[in-house]
C-alpha cells in the first residue's frame, strides 16, 4: 500500500523568524512510509511542518512535497496533506460530525460525501457513539482523535501529525500510536513530529533528527538501533570474562555478571571462548541496541 | 440468526470530485451562515438570533397590518404610518444588536480556539476565508434589512386600493431605493464589526466595543464640530451611524438633519465615508489575518 519513492525532498532549506534561525540550511529526503520527525522543543519541527504545508515561506533553499513547491503552489500541495496540529485547535461550539465534516467540505468534498466520510472517519478513530456530541464536552483524548480524524477525513496522501500523543494518558497514547501505524495501509504516508523518542521508536520506519535547526540524522530506524555491541550474562567470573576478552582488544563495559562487549568482529565466538576459558556458564548472549534516546544524545554530543 | 458485529470499518479512500478552493469557500460561507443563526450549536446559540429574526419579522406584519388598519384614517388626518424608510430606523437597531453579535462570532471563534491552523492547511486562502465570511455576514444582514421590506412591500401591495400588481408597478423604485439603502447600513457597520472582531478576543467585548463606538461616536462628533477650530466641521463627518442615515435620505423622505449636512455635507461625502471605511476594514483584516495564517 502507499507509494514508493521520497514524499518530501528538502534541499538547502534555512527558515529564520528574524534573528531566530528556526532551520538552517537542511537537506532531507523522506522517503514514503511513516517517517518520525524528532528533536527537543525548539528544534524546528514545527517551522520544517509549517514549511512544508506552505504556510511560512523558505528564506532560502528548495522544498518539493509530493512532487510540488509549497511556496509556489500552496493550494495543490494542501489539497493532498493532511495536518493535526499540535496546539488546541478545535471549535468548541460543534459536533465532532459536523466540524469533521466541514473539514472535508475545506478539502473540496461536497456537502454529501463529506458527511458520510465524517462518519466513517470518525468510526475508525473510535469516535462512534460519541461523533454527535459537542467537542466541548470531550476528553483530551478524544479531541486528540478529532484532529486525526480531520485530518484524515479527505483521504489525503500525506498527513503531518505534529505530537499526536501530546496529552494523552498511557493507554490513550498507545491506541493513538495504534492508529498513526494503521494509516500506512490505508495509503497515506505520515510523517510524525514527536519529542517522545519511544513513540517514534513504535510507529516509524524512518526517523529524522533535528537539533537546532539543523539535520542530525536521517535514516532507517532498523539500521539507528544496532550498536555493534553484545549484551552478555555469565554465571560466575565475571571479572575473568571480562579481562580475557580485553586482552583480545575488545572493550568490556562490566556491572556485575553483565557485560557489554564490542564493537568488534566475532563478538560472540570470542565470548564464548572467554567463558569456557574462565570455567563460566552463559546465562544469555543477545546483540546490543540502543533506544532511539540513546542515539539522540549521543548525536546530539 | 448469529449476531454479527462489525469491529472496525476500515477506512474508504476517496475518489470522487473535489471541487478545490471553490468548494473551500463555499463551506467557509456555510459555516458562516451555521454560525451566526446558531445552527449545529446547543440551543443557547440559537436564542439571541432568531429572537431579533422574530422580532423583525413581526414588526414587518405589524406595520403591514396597521396600514391595512389605519391606513385611510391617517392619511385623511395627514399624518402618512411610517413605511420603507422608517422602518429602517426600527429594523437599524435590530441589526445594530445583531451585528454586534454576528460579526464577532464569525471571526473570533475561528482565532481564539485555533481552529484557523487546520482551516490555512485546507487547499483556502486568506482572501478566500475571508471573503466567505463577508458573503455570511451580508447575506445575513442584509436578510435582517431587506426580508422584512419584501414583506412590507407585498403586505401594501396585497392591502392596496388600486390593486396588487398596479402597487407594485406605482413602486417600482423601491427595488433599487430599499437594496441601495440597506446596502449603506450593512457596508459601514460591517467594516466597523470586522476590524474590532479581529482585534479583541472575547465576542462580548468587542459586541460592546461596537456599539459603544457607534454610539459614542455620534455624540463626540458633533458636539466637536460645533466648536471653533478650523476644520473642526470636518469632525462631523466622525458621526459614523449618520452616514448610511443620510444615504436612506436621500432616497426617501428627509427626516432629520445630521451633524454632517448642519456641517455643510452633502450625501457624497457620506458615500465617501462609508467606502473609505469598508477598503480600510479590508486592508487591515487581511494584513491581520496573513499574519496569523
Amino acid at each position: 500500500m502507499g507509494r514508493e519513492g521520497s514524499v518530501v525532498e528538502v534541499s538547502g532549506l534555512t527558515h529564520d523568524y528574524g534573528e531566530v534561525v528556526a532551520l538552517k540550511d537542511l537537506d532531507l529526503t523522506v522517503p514514503a512510509g511513516v517517517t518520525g520527525l524528532v528533536g527537543a522543543n525548539g528544534a524546528g519541527k514545527t517551522t520544517l511542518l509549517r514549511v512544508l504545508l506552505g504556510l511560512i515561506h523558505p528564506t532560502e533553499g528548495r522544498v518539493a512535497v509530493l512532487g510540488h513547491d509549497p511556496e509556489t503552489e500552496p493550494l495543490e500541495v494542501r489539497s493532498k496533506i493532511g495536518y493535526m496540529p499540535e496546539v488546541e485547535s478545535l471549535p468548541v461550539d460543534q459536533t465532532a460530525a459536523d466540524f469533521v465534516a466541514y473539514t472535508a467540505q475545506l478539502a473540496g468534498i461536497p456537502p454529501r460525501e463529506a458527511k458520510r466520510r465524517s462518519s466513517e472517519t470518525l468510526f475508525l478513530v473510535g469516535l462512534a457513539e460519541e461523533r454527535f456530541r459537542y467537542i466541548g464536552d470531550f476528553s483530551t483524548g478524544m479531541r486528540q482523535r478529532v484532529k486525526l480524524a480531520q485530518a484524515i477525513v479527505h483521504d489525503p496522501d500525506l498527513v503531518l501529525l505534529d505530537e499526536p500523543a501530546s496529552g494523552l494518558d498511557p493507554e490513550g497514547r498507545q491506541q493513538m500510536l495504534e492508529l498513526i501505524r494503521r494509516l500506512r495501509g490505508f495509503g497515506i504516508d505520515v510523517i510524525v513530529s514527536s519529542h517522545v523518542l519511544t513513540d517514534i521508536e513504535q510507529t516509524c520506519d524512518w526517523v529524522v533528527m533535528l537539533d537546532g535547526g539543523t539535520l542530525l540524522r536521517s535514516g532507517p530506524l532498523d539500521g539507528f538501533d544496532s550498536t555493534g555491541t553484545v549484551r552478555v550474562e555469565v554465571l560466575e567470573n565475571a571479572d575473568m570474562v571480562a579481562g580475557l576478552l580485553r586482552d583480545r582488544g575488545l572493550g568490556v563495559v562490566a556491572e556485575g555478571p553483565r557485560l557489554v562487549v564490542g564493537p568488534g568482529e566475532a563478538l560472540e565466538t570470542a565470548i564464548i571462548e572467554a567463558t569456557a576459558v574462565a570455567r563460566s556458564g552463559l546465562v544469555r548472549m543477545t546483540r546490543g541496541t540502543a533506544s532511539l534516546e540513546d542515539l539522540f544524545l549521543g548525536e546530539e554530543r | 440468526m448469529t449476531e454479527q458485529v462489525i469491529y472496525d470499518r476500515g477506512y474508504r479512500t476517496y475518489d470522487g470530485p473535489r471541487r478545490g478552493p471553490s468548494g473551500a469557500r463555499r463551506a467557509v460561507y456555510r459555516d458562516g451562515l451555521r454560525r451566526v443563526l446558531g445552527l449545529g450549536r446547543k440551543g443557547r446559540y440559537k436564542v439571541f438570533p432568531w429572537s431579533l429574526i422574530v422580532v423583525a419579522l413581526v414588526a414587518a406584519v405589524v406595520f403591514v397590518g396597521l396600514h391595512w388598519a389605519v391606513g385611510n384614517l391617517a392619511e385623511s388626518i395627514g399624518q402618512g404610518l411610517p413605511a420603507y424608510g422608517e422602518l429602517f430606523d426600527f429594523y437599524s437597531a435590530i441589526s445594530l444588536l445583531f451585528i454586534a453579535f454576528a460579526g464577532p462570532a464569525l471571526l473570533i471563534p475561528d482565532r481564539t480556539k485555533g481552529v484557523l491552523s487546520i482551516y490555512f492547511s485546507r487547499p483556502l486562502t486568506v482572501d478566500s476565508y475571508l471573503t466567505a465570511k463577508v458573503g455570511a455576514f451580508a447575506t445575513v444582514i442584509g436578510g435582517i434589512y431587506l426580508v422584512p421590506q419584501i414583506l412590507l412591500h407585498l403586505g401594501l401591495g396585497l392591502i392596496a386600493e388600486e390593486g396588487f400588481f398596479a402597487y407594485l408597478a406605482d413602486n417600482v423604485d423601491v427595488l433599487w431605493r430599499v437594496p441601495l439603502t440597506a446596502a449603506g447600513f450593512v457596508t459601514l457597520h460591517g467594516a466597523l464589526v470586522f476590524i474590532l472582531g479581529s482585534l479583541i478576543s472575547r465576542p462580548g467585548m468587542a459586541a460592546a466595543a461596537f456599539l459603544g463606538l457607534i454610539t459614542a461616536a455620534g455624540g463626540v462628533a458633533s458636539r466637536v464640530a460645533e466648536a471653533e477650530f478650523a476644520g473642526a466641521r470636518f469632525i462631523s463627518l466622525l458621526a459614523l451611524d449618520q452616514h448610511p442615515r443620510i444615504i436612506r435620505d436621500r432616497m426617501f423622505n428627509d427626516t432629520v438633519t445630521y451633524p454632517a449636512e448642519a456641517a455643510g455635507f452633502d450625501v457624497w461625502a457620506s458615500v465617501a465615508v462609508i467606502v473609505v471605511a469598508a477598503l480600510a476594514a479590508v486592508v487591515f483584516v487581511r494584513a491581520r489575518y496573513r499574519r496569523l495564517a
